[in-house]
């Protein structure tokens, strides 16, 4: 549900989380990046910066400068002035991403994880079976069916938290209890209904059954995709995943080593919440994609 | 104008004060010194803003040459710090010459200490701080931390009065490996039913040693659930202490399924677990210098008095916290 009024609490002497929500919807995901986009053009003293989510937004402010109850009033004041939601319409890349599902190099991070910590059924098997799904195939066909939209950045530098565009690719996954201690890098995976790659090799609590072959962040700017800013993605942007075998990995590999690789990238789409609002009541979204 | 890295020690790294602001909403951690307290005191012994680039030294720490005439100051965990072999104080100005040789052995008491030198260290910002990121190899020298035979570039020295930090304006470590930490309630608290919160705050939780710049792990007792926790939307994830992603706070207590992990300077921006309570960034010196087998015993501040113990704390980071030495 989207909450009647934002609800606000603490984190420690220096944080505020706004919480608009208790689902994963677009119009949640708008509230907190439109928030987010006020807040840096208000004249609001004491923000430092904001980390806007799916559903929330987390305002990190100096408390020499403001206090938490009257950030709390700036905060909902802004918050009402935002505008409608239904006439959204922003620019939105679209990027192509291979993705090697059901891989070898996540298996074995999996099997690690079983053998040193945690015994637990393997990643694929069992979000295809907490979804009602056949089998790990149809896993592959479901995750790969829809565009994603990347909700925000966070966790790590680089790391998009995605949902998808099409409800009827929406899946579902506890998250590691605990967490892995590392990840291969480019591990794609999902806990709750949410998506993500990890950028890097990095600890994670994802179920992981696929991998990309492409970086999708770069100190080095080796691809022109990295020359505004070192990561690949930003929230407003969709991702597809385009299935692959495991050679064709290894060949996408060894472009992306020698810099020959070119991004698959269409950016000069416009994306309209409206027109996306109409075609989700076209559908029949309790089908299976 | 330079320092030589003889030894680069456990895992020293170059770090500037508040670190790396503004990329949290591409997923970057602040960083920054752990123990800022002493830190931004080392910096105002050798006359630099409290900000500037100095060395965090993790447990066992590095041995430096000097290649002109330099203040420095060392200031934190007790590392018995020599020069060219003879002890020298902690906590107040030091002159060395150019050949000198800096060396911290390693620590008797707490975990980090700082290194700060007149001018500073001269590292290339990245994305607007020197702060080091080893997790994602960025900011530093080298994006890691410091090793043998690096070398650190120094910017211009400025004048030094000599001055040593008032006994009272030091922190005190704790004698008996007990800590006791302020935390504020929330963001997530309401997820965690009475009983649970309870025991957070009544047993001593003991620091694990997969620990680093990135979280500190402890150890307890499982945690119990509001019906919140057991009763949502598939989308938070299944398990009780998934929520939809959000950001978390600096200082965030973040229950990883069943186990705690305090989200320290390198830390994560966002992720989908519960956060029940957040130590104040006034505790945060606390964390730094506590070691893997420490007992922490979390009180429970409001935001108000959470502000005011910073506020107590940023006045001993200042000019008055220090005495001309004779």
């Amino acid at each position: 549900m989207i909450y009647p009024e934002a609800k606000f609490s603490p984190g420690g002497d220096r944080y505020i989380l706004v919480e608009f929500g208790n689902e994963m919807n677009l119009e949640l995901n708008f509230l907190g990046q439109g928030l987010g986009a006020v807040i840096k053009q208000s004249t609001i003293k004491g923000v430092i910066e904001t980390a806007p989510a799916f559903a929330s937004i987390l305002v990190y402010y100096d408390p020499d400068l403001i206090g938490y109850h009257d950030l709390v009033r700036e905060l909902s004041s802004l918050i009402n002035g935002l505008g409608s939601i239904e006439e959204i319409e922003l620019p939105s890349r679209l990027f192509y991403l291979p993705c090697c599902y059901l891989d070898p190099w996540t298996r074995e991070c999996v099997e690690d994880y079983q053998e040193k910590i945690h015994a637990k059924q393997l990643d694929p098997e069992l979000v295809a079976e907490l979804n009602g799904l056949s089998d790990v195939d149809e896993l592959v066909r479901v995750h790969s069916g829809t565009e994603y939209w990347v909700a925000s950045l966070g966790f790590w530098p680089g790391l998009p938290f995605m949902m998808p565009l099409d409800p009827r690719c929406r899946l579902t996954a506890p998250k590691y209890n605990p967490p892995r201690t590392w990840t291969p890098q480019g591990a794609v995976g999902m806990g709750g209904a949410s998506t993500a790659i990890y950028p890097v090799s990095t600890p994670g609590g994802y179920q992981i059954f696929g991998r990309t072959p492409v970086p999708i962040w770069d100190t080095q700017a080796s691809f022109p995709e990295f020359e505004q800013s070192i990561c690949l993605f930003k929230p407003g942007d969709r991702v597809k995943f385009v299935p692959i075998s495991e050679q064709e990995f290894i060949d996408i590999e060894k472009r992306v080593a020698d810099k020959s690789y070119v991004y698959n990238v269409v950016d000069y789409q416009k994306f309209s919440v409206s027109q996306y609002k109409n075609w989700l009541n076209s559908i029949d979204t309790d089908k299976r994609f | 104008m330079m320092i030589e890295v003889i030894k680069g020690g456990l895992e020293t790294s170059i770090q500037d004060y508040p670190g790396r602001i503004g990329f949290w909403n591409q997923g970057f951690p602040q960083s920054g010194p752990m123990d800022s307290w002493s830190f931004r005191l080392a910096n105002l012994l050798v006359g630099n803003d409290v900000g500037v680039a100095g060395l965090e030294c993790q447990l066992i720490g590095p041995s430096l040459k000097f290649t002109d005439d330099r203040v420095i100051a060392v200031t934190g965990a007790n590392m018995s710090p020599t020069v060219n072999g003879v002890a020298v104080a902690m906590w107040q100005s030091i002159q060395v010459k150019s050949g000198d040789v800096l060396t911290l052995p390693f620590a008797s008491s707490g975990a980090r200490s700082y290194i700060a030198i007149s001018g500073g260290i001269d590292s290339k910002p990245w994305l607007g701080s020197q702060s080091t990121f080893t997790k994602a190899g960025v900011g530093g020298i080298t994006g890691y931390a410091i090793k043998d035979g690096d070398c650190l570039p120094l910017a211009d020295k400025a004048e030094v009065i000599p001055c040593q930090v008032k006994p009272e304006c030091m922190p005190a470590l704790s004698k008996d490996k007990t800590w006791e930490i302020e935390v504020v309630a929330g963001p997530n608290d309401d997820w965690i039913d009475q009983a649970g919160q309870q025991r957070f705050l009544d047993i001593e939780w003991v620091l694990s040693a997969k620990s680093d710049r990135t979280g500190f792990r402890l150890d307890g007792p499982d945690w119990t659930f509001t019906n919140k926790a057991h009763n949502k939307a598939p989308e938070h994830g299944s398990e009780p202490s998934n929520i939809i992603d959000h950001g978390y706070p600096l200082g965030a207590i973040n229950l990883a399924g069943q186990t705690p992990i305090i989200l320290v300077s390198d830390g994560p921006s966002m992720g989908g677990f519960i956060n029940p309570y957040t130590v104040i960034s006034a505790a945060f010196w606390k964390l730094a210098q506590s070691r893997p087998g420490d007992r922490y015993r979390f009180k429970q501040v409001s935001v108000e008095e959470a502000q005011d113990l910073r506020r107590v704390l940023d006045k001993k980071c200042q000019m008055s916290s220090l005495t001309h030495l004779i």
